[in-house]
């Protein structure tokens, strides 16, 4: 009972505390509201975004989960490669994604996107990209 | 019993040849083409040995593919005036799409 009354006083100090620091918070960093959207120019909503056109646009190929064994994968030899363990750079990225894997001397089969996507999801694609790639580079 | 003569066999080759001929002049080309990110028709009835010639019209690239049983196939890209054809050997339902536009569809019914 004791430590559960110290705790609760821990706990009300930090909230008064908080309390406190209120006025100070609130004219030192932008006031976003509870609940409100990401900044459109965030890497969190640009990775989100990414996420959709992946799902809309690579998925048939790359699989859902980026991996390569997407449901056309047994169409191609070599298979679609898995991004989630691709070593290549977010520039690589975006070169292969606009240009398509012949310019790069890759599968002829990995269309080129510049004609389809905007350079937004170009970008936004890459950042998703990024974010499940577990590749050391 | 008269025995055949090289006459009879050419006379057999000529005829065999000619069904050949005429068999794969049954053989139909159907012309599909994609415009506005559509092909030009939604469903389409080809018989077996039959083909499609896809043509594109769009002035960007489309990737026409099936993963279809009776056909499994990808055309890979091609630009504004190209074209790729496939032909369908086995009998059954076809579903073509375009792995660049995912709305694009077309169904194909291979009869024998």
């Amino acid at each position: 009972m004791t430590s559960r009354l110290s705790r609760w006083g821990r706990a009300c100090m930090l909230l008064a505390g908080l309390s406190a620091l209120a006025p100070v918070l609130a004219q030192t960093s932008p006031k976003v509201p509870q609940g409100s959207l990401l900044p459109k120019d965030s890497v969190d909503a640009s990775t989100f975004r990414g996420g959709l056109v992946f799902a809309n646009y690579c998925v048939t190929c790359h699989g859902i989960n980026a991996d390569g064994n997407g449901r056309a994968a047994r169409l191609y030899n070599p298979k679609p490669a898995n991004l989630r363990a691709s070593d290549k750079n977010d520039s690589y990225f975006g070169l292969i994604i606009r240009k398509g894997g012949a310019a790069l001397g890759r599968s002829e089969f990995m269309p080129s996107w510049e004609a389809e996507l905007t350079n937004e999801q170009i970008a936004d694609l890459v950042s998703y990209l990024r974010s499940i790639n577990v590749a050391k580079n | 019993m008269k025995q055949p003569n090289a006459s009879n066999y050419l006379a057999w080759g000529l005829c065999c040849a000619g069904l050949l001929v005429a068999n794969s002049a049954h053989a139909g080309e159907h012309l599909v083409t994609q415009k506005n990110k559509a092909f030009s028709v939604k469903k389409l009835t080809v018989k077996v040995g039959d083909s499609i010639k896809f043509v594109n019209e769009d002035s960007f690239a489309h990737n026409v593919f099936s993963l279809s049983a009776p056909k499994s196939f990808d055309l890979g890209s091609f630009g504004n005036g190209g074209s790729k054809v496939v032909t369908f050997d086995k009998p059954g339902k076809v579903e073509v799409e375009c792995a660049v536009h995912p709305d694009m569809r077309l169904d194909v019914e291979v009869t024998p």
